[in-house]
């Protein structure tokens, strides 16, 4: 709720001041240089342009070398593209709202559409349809809308993890199917990573698609690697040309998996915050980790820093 | 099994008298014609069965039309999730018939290990035929999207087990 927010300060504001002062080191730091180095708090790439939004919005045709200001509908949180779609973006907006733009984020359209007041903290397209938008408002739950961005509807709650709820602080939608006729939604908490099919049938834990089987037969767990427990999931990638491949974001660095989230291994140590995957390309990422944006063009086994734009 | 139930499949009324009490019953209206559980076709008795034991059995929680607790998206001060509806505003219908059977007879933590939740297991409250009867009522009621997108869900899941 607004009220609450202008009380209680938001993780965001939480971050940026703990960080200002300095106090604590693993916390993305808020650069104060040029807004591509530090203060990248969402990318996307848009085709071969990678969209990076934190104070303002700026997009890179080069893999970050040379960056091209643009307008920003509001204080951008998150953004989502679509693979199907070159140019559509979508922006979860810090004063409420989502806006939406076709031309690679140079003019935009913002609006309600029922959506309730608050921080769209979170936001994704469907993997099999760029129309089908979510997005996650803090302190109340996800919401989707069938129309592009026109009209929302409440889908689900917010999910439950160690004995309260949590906003999601990222979503993504991920082409794996759920066997409920449909395909999966991950979101990262500050406690960790979950799931819920598109169906909204419930929040539930990533676990081996054959747990089951295992459950009823008795026979050896498959094998599971989770992510840290308890560290908070603060961005999430998956890779349309590679859907079982998925990256995340989290103060310990940059983790990969390639089963869906079953078992993950750390690509790359650091205080990393944020992520993304070029739609094509699985092996093309892209990453802030502590206050430098990295590109890594061979699935993360070598990165390049790449400098203030 | 409700004596007076066993009465009537004692009975063995016609199929038209079924579907007439089905009719005028309060409830959804039930469509029998072409139900089918775990692919084994139902009579409009068994489905009239069904939503004799849905109103008995699931009805407290889920509605009496279906229609799930209010506000069922919200989760409760406990953390967990209201009854959902059965009819096509819900999400049952994305479900196989294997997996509603397994959720009705031993819980949701049957189908996702560790979930907490306030469905009650039916295990050795109700007979598996009863359990399916109890679903292909809930089925008969739905539309035919929500039907044909359930079937395939189903065909899909028999096909990987
Ligand atoms: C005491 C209340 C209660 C009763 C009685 C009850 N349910 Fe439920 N049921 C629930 C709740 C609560 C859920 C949601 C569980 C969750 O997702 O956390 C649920 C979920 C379900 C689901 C899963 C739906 C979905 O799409 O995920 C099925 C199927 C179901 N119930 C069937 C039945 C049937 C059939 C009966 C009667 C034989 C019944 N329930 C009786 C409370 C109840």
């Amino acid at each position: 709720m607004k009220s609450s927010n202008e009380i209680r300060p938001t993780r965001r504001v939480f971050l940026t001041s703990v960080a200002a002062a300095g106090a604590i080191s693993f916390l993305p730091r808020v650069g104060l240089a040029s807004q591509n180095e530090a203060t990248s708090k969402t990318l996307a790439f848009d085709g071969d342009n990678l969209l990076s939004a934190g104070r303002g919005l700026a997009v890179s045709g080069d893999d970050g070398r040379s960056w091209i200001e643009l307008a920003s509908p509001g204080r951008i949180l998150a953004l989502a593209t679509h693979r199907d779609q070159p140019g559509l973006v979508v922006a979860g907006l810090a004063e409420g709202g989502v806006a939406r733009s076709r031309d690679g984020g140079k003019t935009w359209q913002s609006g309600r559409g029922g959506l309730p007041a608050g921080e769209v903290g979170a936001i994704a397209s469907a993997a099999r349809n760029p129309d089908l938008l979510y997005a996650a408002i803090r302190g109340d739950g996800l919401w989707k809308s069938e129309d592009a961005g026109k009209n929302w509807s409440l889908a689900m709650d917010r999910p439950w993890l160690n004995e309260a709820e949590r906003d999601p602080l990222t979503l993504v939608s991920v082409d794996l199917e759920t066997g409920m006729g449909g395909i999966w939604i991950y979101a990262g908490t500050d406690v960790g990573l979950t799931r819920v099919p598109d169906c909204f049938c419930r929040w539930q834990e990533v676990l081996p698609g054959n747990a089951m089987d295992a459950l009823v037969t008795g026979s050896a767990s498959p094998p599971e690697a989770p992510l840290p427990l308890g560290e908070p999931v603060l961005s999430l990638a998956s890779a349309p040309s590679a859907p079982e491949r998925l990256f995340a974001a989290l103060p310990s660095g940059i983790w990969a998996s390639e089963d869906g989230g079953v078992v993950w291994r750390r690509m790359i140590e650091g205080t990393a915050s944020v992520v993304a995957v070029h739609p094509g390309d699985e092996q093309h990422i892209a990453a802030v980790i502590g206050s430098t944006l990295n590109l890594s063009r061979d699935g993360g086994a070598t990165w390049h820093a790449r400098a203030a734009g | 099994m409700k004596p007076r139930f066993l009465l009537l499949a004692c009975a063995g009324i016609t199929a038209a008298i079924a579907v007439a009490a089905l009719a005028q019953a309060g409830g959804p209206t039930a469509k029998a014609e072409g139900v089918t559980f775990l692919g084994e076709p139902l009579t409009p008795e068994q489905i009239g069965l069904g939503r004799e034991l849905y109103a008995a059995n699931c009805a407290s929680c889920h509605g009496s039309k279906l229609e799930g607790q209010p506000d069922w998206q919200r989760r409760l001060p406990n953390g967990r999730m209201p009854a959902p509806p059965h009819n096509e505003t819900g999400h049952t219908w994305h479900h196989a018939d294997r997996q509603l059977f397994t959720i009705t007879q031993r819980g949701v933590s049957a189908v996702v290990p560790g979930y907490e939740s306030d469905m009650p297991a039916f295990e050795g409250v109700l007979s598996d035929a009863e359990i399916a009867a109890v679903l292909a009522y809930i089925k008969s009621t739905w539309p035919e999207r929500q039907r044909e997108f359930q079937a395939k869900v189903s065909a899909r899941d028999g096909g990987r087990s």
